[in-house]
């Protein structure tokens, strides 16, 4: 840590305040004007993107807004967190968009939620409140935000336009024909081969972030199952494990195990899925209704086991709410048997069929140097050539269970396939080993662990970082709760977050009818980035 | 030679029914393949009846030739019904034209669907008549020259003659493999497109109908399982040459067109859907068998 304090004041900037607000989480606050080179030289240092970068309105308190700025030190497995206050009269920081890709949706949001001014962004249009909808002015996460009364405004979005003899604009959605979210893609071609794609995202806004503010802590768990429903069970952990650290509450070990086998369950599932999507966006009709019917399988698992197809309603804040107990896992090793050897058979029909693996090879590549610029997370980044994986830098529990993780270098459909279907085989590994250790805890104070010093437990209040590695990668939630365990003000970032970018670079070059097939190897969230 | 005209009608009105039940048995036996129920084999027919009852929606943009299309696209592919000899090998109208007008009264119905697609001016559409073309213009080539071979080894290019062939020939069965290759291309099918699918970026022949509804989408698409009879009926003559004889000669075809869908649909499940310029490989390759089964008839083999 000393590392980055000695490497910030080689750069002469004035560190106000360091402070190691979990053992995991360092915040360093500098000046507003110092911000930009800060962040410039822990990017450097740490060799991270930007993995958050928002603003809290804390005029109640201080009469300032603060913007943070998260990177990640994978070396000493810790958060570095970079915040300065911006007050309500000089509502602006020196944008770093320029310096650091991975900022400027970050900044592009900030602008749209606070009408906080990144100086210097090139780009500032919003990305989640349309301008034919809602007016300029309409700042939602200030605290004092109203609702405008009419919401119909005549703005329109400029898109990034290529010009030339030749090129034309072929415009899809928001609406599509499969049962999918909302997204428009404008594609601009010449003949097949996409010259440019930019993404228009933001349909499914709910303002997740602003519904939460005020929640209870245990009402939250609720709300976060919902955002994004294939990865119910990644969100409600990372939203609990922010508010256990803020709680300094620690789960009892059942609950931790379980937590990890529910999680490999969410990842098996969607991974499949995704496969059998691939399958089916180049018309390989049979893989892909194989392996509807394994996920089929899997789903109803889950409902024999927890009660619910999608694992919701399983976490709460201080454990989980639903056991494994000896019938269950006997069950679960019996299923998972069958499974695997579907999987295998699955594997062994997509890879020895010549006319698939045409479709899948050397299609959508995504360079490393760009997946590392867009801060692409998760699977994507994996198949790219970046070892990054939460649950192996932060440990944790982890740290007790033996999985490996893989990185392709290629970066095309066909390495997002071979990673896909390495984790499947590494995350059932891991429910195997979850269900040995289950043995040994048996009987030991349950697995929801009670709030420490009953009613008094929500004395407490502070902020805090959870993050899991969910299927689709990194997802990250920042969390400040009041001492009446109500939350104040929360960030959410999924990786389809940069992800998406991530899409938008890995087409370009391929012709359009090739698009659906990228599109399906990322497999990305649309809920969860409108939020 | 009036109760001949009556049975040429009889016949073509024959292959007009039967047309969307060959469909229907592709549809199944794929559902069937893939661990699926699948909708009736008569659902063809509920599609056509659901849809020339509806209103249908044009776009306000367009000219005569997006409401002209419809019926000259069915109207060609009707046309051609009249000059094959389906049921008896002199059962058709034989002054008309022969197998070359087959193949070109088809030009016809895909000129103006390319042309109707661009007309709405959408995205898709455009793509569509692009591809389209593009596959067109690579599937014609393999197709004349199989015809032309099917031609020398009768001796006339008359269909009355393709399809009173006796026998196999190693020339004709190359050729009608070329042919088989190019009825996939010309059906919509997988390796080459694929009508089931729901993504509009890969669509070919499905994006060109993208702006039909009502009545005239039912027209075109009647008119897309008429093509792909008369294709199959065209194979089937090279497949399974056998004497016509005019009692049970409809049994003996839907047979034929049976086996012929089976094929069809386990070609269809078993592959995936190629890179679009890879249909150029791909119809490359049918023209070059189709060049190599002209030789292989021109040394009378």
């Amino acid at each position: 840590m000393l590392r980055i304090e000695e490497e910030l004041k080689s750069q002469k900037i004035e560190i106000i305040e360091s402070e190691r607000i979990h053992s995991d989480e360092l915040y360093l606050t500098v000046n507003k004007e110092d911000f930009k080179t800060a962040c410039l030289s822990l990017h450097k240092l740490l060799k991270s993107a930007v993995i958050m970068f928002f603003a809290e309105d804390m005029r109640a308190q201080s009469k300032v807004f603060r913007i943070y700025c998260v990177f990640l030190d994978t070396q000493n497995h810790s958060w570095v967190v970079v915040r300065t206050d911006l007050s309500e009269d000089a509502l602006l920081f020196s944008s770093l968009a320029k310096d650091i890709y991975s900022a400027s949706i970050f900044e592009r949001e900030i602008k749209e939620m606070f009408g906080i001014m990144p100086q210097g962004c090139p780009d500032l249009r919003r990305l989640r409140l349309h301008d034919e909808v809602w007016p300029e002015g309409f700042y939602p996460l200030r605290k004092d935000s109203v609702l405008p009364k009419i919401c119909a405004f005549l703005g329109s979005y400029q898109f990034r336009r290529v010009e030339g003899n030749g090129v034309f604009e072929v415009g899809v959605g928001p609406v599509h024909a499969g049962i999918i979210g909302p997204g428009h893609f404008r594609f601009s071609v010449v003949g097949e081969p996409i010259i440019n794609l930019e993404l228009r995202l933001g349909w499914t806004h709910r303002g997740i972030e602003k519904l939460l503010e005020g929640k209870d802590i245990f009402a939250g768990v609720k709300i976060f199952e919902c955002i994004s429903g294939d990865t119910a069970f990644g969100y409600s952990s990372a939203y609990c494990q922010a508010i256990e650290k803020i709680l300094k509450v620690n789960i009892p070990l059942r609950a931790q195990y379980l937590r990890v086998i529910f999680l490999e369950f969410e990842r098996i599932y969607n991974h499949i899925n995704s496969l059998g999507g691939i399958a089916l966006d180049v018309g390989f009709s049979f893989p892909a209704q194989f392996a509807s019917l394994i996920k089929e399988r899997l789903l109803q698992l889950h409902e024999r086991i927890s009660g619910s197809r999608y694992l919701k309603g399983i976490n709460t804040v201080g454990g989980v709410q639903v056991d494994i107990e000896d019938n269950k896992a006997e069950i679960i090793r019996k299923s998972i048997f069958g499974i695997q050897k579907d999987i295998l058979e699955l594997e062994k029909m997509l890879y020895s069929s010549t006319s698939f693996m045409d479709r899948v090879d050397s299609t959508g590549i995504l360079r490393k140097k760009t997946a590392q610029d867009l801060g692409v997370t998760g699977l994507a980044a994996r198949s790219s050539g970046i070892a990054l994986d939460m649950r192996k830098v932060f440990g944790g529990i982890y740290e007790k269970f033996t999985f490996n993780i893989i990185a392709e270098q290629a970066g095309d459909v066909c390495s997002r396939m071979k990673v896909r279907f390495w984790e499947i085989k590494e995350s059932l590994g891991l429910i195997n080993q979850g269900l040995e250790k289950l043995k040994s805890v048996v009987g030991t104070s349950g697995v929801a662990g009670g709030l420490p010093g009953g009613g008094e437990a929500r004395s407490l209040d502070g902020v805090g970082i959870g993050c899991v590695e969910a299927w689709r990668g990194m997802l990250r939630v920042w969390c400040r709760i009041d001492k009446e365990g109500r939350i104040i003000r929360c960030k959410i970032v999924d990786p389809s977050f940069h992800n998406w970018e991530g899409l938008s670079f890995a087409a370009l070059g391929n012709i359009i009818p090739d698009f659906p097939l990228c599109n399906k190897s990322f497999d990305l969230s649309y809920a969860g980035n409108d939020l | 030679m009036i109760e001949k005209t009556f049975l040429i009608i009889i016949q073509a009105v024959f292959l007009v029914i039967l047309a969307p039940l060959i469909s229907g048995i592709i549809h199944k036996l794929k559902n069937n393949l893939r661990m699926r129920k699948g909708a009736s084999v008569f659902q063809p027919y509920y599609n056509f009846v659901k849809l020339i009852a509806k209103d249908e929606v044009i776009s306000r943009n367009t000219s005569w030739i997006f409401r002209a299309t419809p019926v000259i696209v069915l109207g060609s592919v009707f046309c051609v019904c009249f000059l094959l000899p389906v049921l008896h090998k002199s059962f058709f109208l034989g002054p008309l034209g022969d197998m070359l007008a087959v193949i070109f009264v088809f030009s016809l119905g895909r000129f103006f669907l390319a042309l109707a697609a661009l007309d709405a001016a959408g995205s898709f559409g455009g793509m569509g008549s692009s591809r389209e073309v593009f596959i067109a213009s690579f599937a014609e080539p393999a197709t004349l020259v199989s015809i032309f071979v099917l031609g020398l080894n009768c001796g006339s290019l008359s269909p009355s003659a393709v399809a009173s062939l006796e026998g196999w020939r190693f020339s004709s069965l190359l050729c009608g493999s070329a042919l088989g290759m190019v009825a996939l291309a010309e059906t919509a099918r997988i390796p080459v497109d694929n009508q089931e699918t729901h993504l509009e970026l890969t669509m070919v022949h499905e994006a060109m109908v993208l702006e039909y509804s009502g009545r005239s989408l039912a027209l075109l698409e009647l008119a897309a399982h008429i093509k792909q009879i008369i294709f199959f009926t065209i194979l089937s003559w090279v497949f399974f040459p056998c004497p016509v004889n005019a009692v049970w000669g409809w049994a003996w075809f839907i047979i034929k067109l049976c086996i012929i869908s089976v094929f069809v649909a386990v070609t269809e499940i078993s592959l995936a859907k190629m890179r679009l310029f890879r249909v150029l490989d791909y119809l490359g390759f049918a023209f070059l068998i189709a060049i190599l089964s002209a030789v292989f008839a021109l040394i009378g083999m």
